[in-house]
């Protein structure tokens, strides 16, 4: 473990934990309440917004927020208040982020086809910095406090919204926390996996825990867990065998969400 | 507060998103505190339509809905909580990872309030509801795992888990086995005496009415086409194709 002597590799380690775990987390809730197409387009628009930093030398992270957050705020209230489908809003705003994104990458000459752009297509691990470790763990504690605090709304919306709103909840405000939180997990996890890819990364660990339980509780406590050592494991490929990191994490949590289809207890038939 | 009129609508419309043609029209009801009544009518008569006009589920296109003689629109949220609703033919499929007991729990939420957590004494209710329809050795199995009947009778428990003042029942009693069948209703009804609560229950089943209520409503075609007795329903409600067969057996 030569590598990890390193202080670059120590902290694409603890990137790798501290993001594999939020996207887990946030990937349940998106999945449950069937919000997939919505996280696709907040990833689209953090890279957008990324790509928009790129070529206006800004940091990307901030231009990746504030895109994130206005995509969020269409998809959610906007769309809402302007009675738009789901499918249809992310329909529109997922290709415009790409066709934004393009656009950005190619504005300023001088950058074209550079490693800057290269690390928000793919993700650069090596070019985490200290302070995103710091945003990391911010937005880590944050996300775990929130969770603790609304689990109860969570928990009912991901088991049917209308029985929710039935019995005394509001789950408006509650869903358009969870695509804003997605929004902000994405923006931060940007550097690990990139752009392109960052979904997988959403919605695998979910997708492969929910194979094996039948409690939403042992859900959330094994999706988080998953999400971090696919992310780790990606990152261990990646050295090993000098490949891009975000494409190891993404290749790595498909193998795993592929065993676990193959050994899913829910596909089987039991005799009792 | 004046608490007489718990359900009251005045002049309701309600028309689904992207639909013209109003699910039920010009709908005046009221119902009293401690009534039962149930609701029969063809399939796509409305009735379902009227029961989430009344929880605020679906917001009325013209008229006013007022329960507990507040405006449902603008103070659904409270009203809510204190209404034990059952939907429709809710069936939860195999595989979801919710046991019977925290979707009985679930009932509470409402109740328990923005940031905080189900304490033990919501968890006691909860099994209480279950023990009350037969169901508590359920508790920790899979929702997804159980029959059609025994996921009904964990949506009641779920409804009689918060205390309500008011049950809202959609066919609750459809997909039950025939001791069930028997046995169901009369609690429900045991239940709303002892507990004073106003009950408006959905049903193709006019058994049930005959044997459990004093009050029917008749819903043909979005309106209230009758509002009387059982006895006075059964001639209406015999005639029509989907409740003929039954009408009959009761004779």
């Amino acid at each position: 473990m030569i590598w990890l002597e390193f202080a670059i590799m120590q902290r694409a380690l603890i990137a790798c934990i501290l993001a594999g775990f939020l996207m887990g987390l946030i990937g349940v809730f998106v999945v449950r309440m069937r919000l997939s197409a919505i996280g696709y387009s907040m990833s689209h628009g953090a890279f957008a917004g990324a790509a928009l930093g790129v070529a206006t030398a800004t940091n990307p992270l901030v231009t990746g927020l504030l895109f994130a957050s206005a995509t969020a705020f269409v998809i959610g209230p906007i769309a809402d208040k302007a009675r738009l489908h789901a499918d249809t809003i992310t329909s529109i705003v997922f290709p415009l982020n790409m066709a934004l994104a393009f656009v950005f990458l190619t504005l300023a000459p001088e950058v074209g086809l550079s490693s800057q752009v290269a690390n928000v297509l793919w993700g650069s691990i090596i070019s985490m910095t200290n302070a995103d470790l710091v945003y990391l763990t911010t937005l880590f504690a944050g996300t775990l406090a929130i969770v603790y605090f609304v689990w109860k709304e969570l928990f009912a919306i991901m088991f049917n919204r209308k029985l929710a709103e039935a019995d005394g909840i509001n789950t408006k405000p509650f869903i358009y926390l969870i695509i804003f939180l997605a929004g902000v997990v994405i923006t931060f996890s940007l550097k690990l996996v990139g752009g392109l890819l960052i979904y997988a990364l959403l919605f695998n660990p979910a997708s492969t825990v929910l194979q094996f339980s039948e409690n939403m509780r042992k859900v959330i406590v094994y999706s988080p867990l998953v999400g971090m050592t696919t992310t780790v494991s990606g990152l261990l490929v990646s050295l090993f065998f000098d490949l891009p990191i975000g494409s190891c994490i993404v290749i790595v949590s498909t193998i795993v969400f592929a065993i676990a289809l193959l050994l899913s207890p829910k596909r089987r038939r039991k005799e009792v | 507060m004046h608490e007489d009129a718990i359900i009251k609508l005045e002049d309701v419309s309600t028309v689904y998103e992207g639909e013209s043609r109003p699910a039920i029209k010009g709908v005046n009801l009221t119902l009293k505190r401690n009534e039962l009544v149930y609701a029969v009518g063809p399939n796509a008569s409305g009735k379902t339509t009227l029961l989430e006009t009344i929880n605020g589920l679906l917001p009325p296109f013209k008229g006013k809905v007022s329960v507990f003689g507040l405006d449902v629109q603008s103070d659904g949220q409270k009203i809510r909580c204190q209404i034990g609703y059952v939907p429709q033919d809710f069936m939860v499929k195999p595989g979801e990872p919710y046991t019977a007991i925290d979707v009985v729990l679930m009932g509470r939420y409402g109740q328990i309030g923005f940031l905080h957590h189900p304490e033990e004494k919501d968890k006691k209710k909860a099994l209480e509801s279950m023990k009350l329809l037969g169901i508590e050795e359920l508790a920790d199995r899979s929702m997804g795992k159980l029959s059609g009947g025994q996921q009904q009778k964990v949506m009641l428990a779920r409804a009689l888990a918060k205390n309500p003042r008011i049950l809202l029942l959609d066919e609750p009693f459809s997909n039950l086995d025939p001791d069930s069948r028997g046995q169901i209703p009369s609690l429900i009804t045991r239940l709303h005496e002892e507990k004073d609560l106003t009950t408006l229950i959905v049903t193709h089943d006019i058994h049930h009415m005959i044997d459990n209520c004093n009050r029917v409503i008749v819903v043909t075609n979005g309106k209230i086409t009758f509002d009387g007795t059982p006895e006075n329903a059964l001639p209406l409600v015999e005639n029509h194709p989907h409740t003929t067969s039954l009408g009959a057996k009761h004779r």
